[in-house]
């Protein structure tokens, strides 16, 4: 019988002198900006590869618009990067080796995949390009290909923040990657929605609005999973005194009840509300990146309290699979 | 006799250096006497500046926790008595030390957060960072479960302790544990000490400290959530928390799958929402 079979389970409000048992990174505004361009731009060009697949025509201002969304995201996004590190002249030094534990490592190829078949992709637009067909075939693959990667470059900075030591960036792995996917597709939808209503194009503005409606639900449903997670892993204690612990709450409201009644109103009013819609897709932007910033804040303050890194690095929050779960019940 | 100094750690730690064994830390707390001479000896070994913090006012704890320019740190923690069955309730009745050190661990967080392959696995099985490949992304500071690595402000790049590298490779002991004047700190190969500090838990409970156990050993706390062992690892007689250290941690490169995996089929469920959806003019 030795000392720690005796103690409980979970934390018992002890810590030394309060100090923090965790360290933070220097990321601030640059990073959660890198996320949400990452996630718009990514989403945008899925979103109209996949309109030019079903209508090439009607689709063609959105690639347009997707095109220069996904070529300026790569632009701002590896600016945004490069100048958060701390030693930007060595930002190379991140192609030295592929590690598939570290999203940072494998995010930098996502990334660089997206960036180039952007690139490649929005040759496409250009008539001298596209009059000869295997160039027109070549740069229309690189669609294709912004489209998948987008789709890795919007989710990967989920396992970014999951695979940390952070209370609150890792204690809802499930429940972040789908909040970030969901917001990426509302997010790019939104954008690309945004843009067809400034140019007269109603019909597939509405359509995308279709698409940012439904993920904006489906991201109500991602923060509410994340919520209750939150809630068991005794986060929302640790943060009773911190406007952190409305962090979920406020996203549900911005990024899901504002946008989703905004939508309704336009379709109940039989179209005669764009203002509506376009405040719908205006709330659906700014919620995304509200929540991305606010998880990288509220996390940061979770790595200083000891209340919130010992509550979730508890045992009774290990994993079912590790045999050591309940060794102090034994 | 005379001493070879190719294996000085024989005579002062009574073990011989080798390329492709585990070295590591027992830290006995229970012989710590606070005098902080590891903590001296690790700064001037490794050259490192001294910080300009004032007094904490919290303890007799002026160092505060580790950092870029402070790879080892002794803890002070000061009880007071307030239990029914107190001899002097309100008096000091117990002072907890511990040095506190980079864990080592295995796998290591730090190490498989690294973008940049500046941190590696040497051939002493210790956990290193490469001054001249680090780009300062910062990643490797919010993986580490126990608050060790840093950046410093000064050079743009991530420090920790190398449980002295190049002292290993010179066979001689890390600084600290070679200052350690009560042999709290015990350097030495893995396996040895493992078994050295199970004995010591054993004497110690023989004795009537029944609250002694080892934290950081292969299947204990510390050592839990995939990360197997923590190669500098402790003897602690309080709730891990009262030094500064979680109960059980987890790797953090156990998350990547399952955020990543959701968030693509998430992505991909409403990509497919959005075929449905996206009509264009039919
Ligand atoms: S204690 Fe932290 S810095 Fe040291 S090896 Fe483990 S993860 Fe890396
Ligand atoms: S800050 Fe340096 S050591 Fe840390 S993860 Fe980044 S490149 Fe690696």
């Amino acid at each position: 019988m030795t000392r720690h079979d005796r103690q409980p389970d979970t934390w018992n409000g002890q810590s030394y002198y309060d100090q923090p048992p965790l360290k933070n990174p220097h990321w601030d505004w640059k990073v959660s900006g890198y996320i949400a361009v990452a996630a718009v731009s990514g989403a945008a060009q899925a979103l109209s590869w996949i309109g030019s697949l079903r209508d090439r025509a009607a689709f063609q201002g959105a690639r347009r618009n997707a095109s220069a969304i996904g070529l300026i995201g790569s632009v701002m996004g590896a600016a945004l990067l490069i100048a958060d590190l701390k030693t930007p002249q060595r930002f190379h030094n991140m192609l030295r080796i592929l590690r598939p534990t570290s999203p940072m490592s494998f995010g930098t190829y996502i990334f660089g995949l997206f960036g180039t078949s952007s690139a490649l992709a929005s040759l496409g637009e250009l008539p001298a390009v596209s009059r000869y067909r295997p160039l027109r075939w070549i740069t229309r693959l690189a669609h294709g290909g912004a489209a998948i990667s987008g789709a890795g470059v919007a989710t990967y900075t989920a396992a970014l923040m999951s695979a940390t030591s952070n209370p609150y960036w890792s204690s809802a792995p499930r429940a972040l990657g789908a909040q970030f996917a969901t917001s990426a597709i509302a997010s790019g939808a939104a954008a690309l929605a945004l843009l067809e209503r400034f140019s007269g194009r109603t019909r597939t503005a509405r359509q995308l609005e279709g698409v940012a409606a439904l993920a904006s639900a489906a991201h109500a449903g991602a923060t509410l999973c994340a919520k209750q997670r939150h809630q068991e892993v005794g986060l929302d204690e640790a943060l009773s005194d911190h406007p952190g612990r409305r962090l979920d709450a406020a996203d549900l409201l911005v990024a899901g009840a504002l946008p989703l009644a905004a939508y309704a109103v336009d379709r109940a009013t039989g179209g005669r509300s764009p203002t509506a819609a376009v405040v719908g897709s205006a709330a659906v932007l700014a919620g995304g990146w509200l929540m991305r910033h606010g998880i990288l804040n509220t996390g940061k303050e979770t790595a200083r309290r000891p209340a919130a890194a010992f509550r979730v690095a508890s045992p009774c929050n290990l994993p079912r699979t590790d045999k050591r779960r309940s060794w102090i019940r034994n | 006799m005379s001493l070879d100094m190719r294996h000085e750690a024989e005579s002062t730690a009574n073990t011989r250096i080798e390329p492709g064994r585990s070295y590591g830390f027992f830290t006995d707390t229970t012989l710590c006497i606070g005098c902080k001479a590891c903590e001296v000896a690790c700064k001037e070994w490794n050259q490192l500046p001294a910080e300009d913090d004032k007094l904490t006012g919290m303890s007799y704890d002026n160092t505060r926790d580790l950092s870029a320019t402070t790879w080892r740190h002794v803890a002070f923690v000061e009880q007071m008595d307030q239990g029914p069955d107190a001899v002097m309730p309100g008096l000091q009745s117990r002072w907890l030390m511990m040095s506190d050190v980079c864990k080592h661990c295995d796998p290591a967080p730090c190490l498989e957060a690294c973008p940049t392959g500046a941190i590696f696995r040497t051939e002493f099985d210790t956990v290193v960072v490469q001054q001249d490949i680090c780009n300062g992304c910062g990643y490797c500071v919010p993986a580490c479960p126990f608050g060790v690595v840093d950046l410093d402000e000064v050079d743009g790049k991530a420090h920790k302790c190398t449980l002295c590298y190049d002292r290993l490779k010179g066979g001689m002991e890390p600084a600290c544990s070679k200052a350690c004047p009560t042999d709290s700190i015990q350097f030495g190969a893995l396996d040895d000490l493992i078994q050295r500090a199970h004995d010591r838990v054993d004497a110690l409970h023989e004795g009537g400290r029944t609250d002694a156990y080892l934290y950081g050993a292969p299947d204990t706390p510390g050592a839990t959530g995939g990360i197997e062992k923590l190669n500098a690892f402790f003897l602690l007689v309080d709730r891990s928390e009262v030094y500064n250290l979680p109960l059980a941690p987890t790797r953090p490169a156990s998350r990547t799958a399952p955020a990543f995996g959701t968030g693509l089929a998430a992505f991909a469920g409403l990509a497919l929402a959005a075929v449905a959806l996206l009509k264009g003019r039919s």
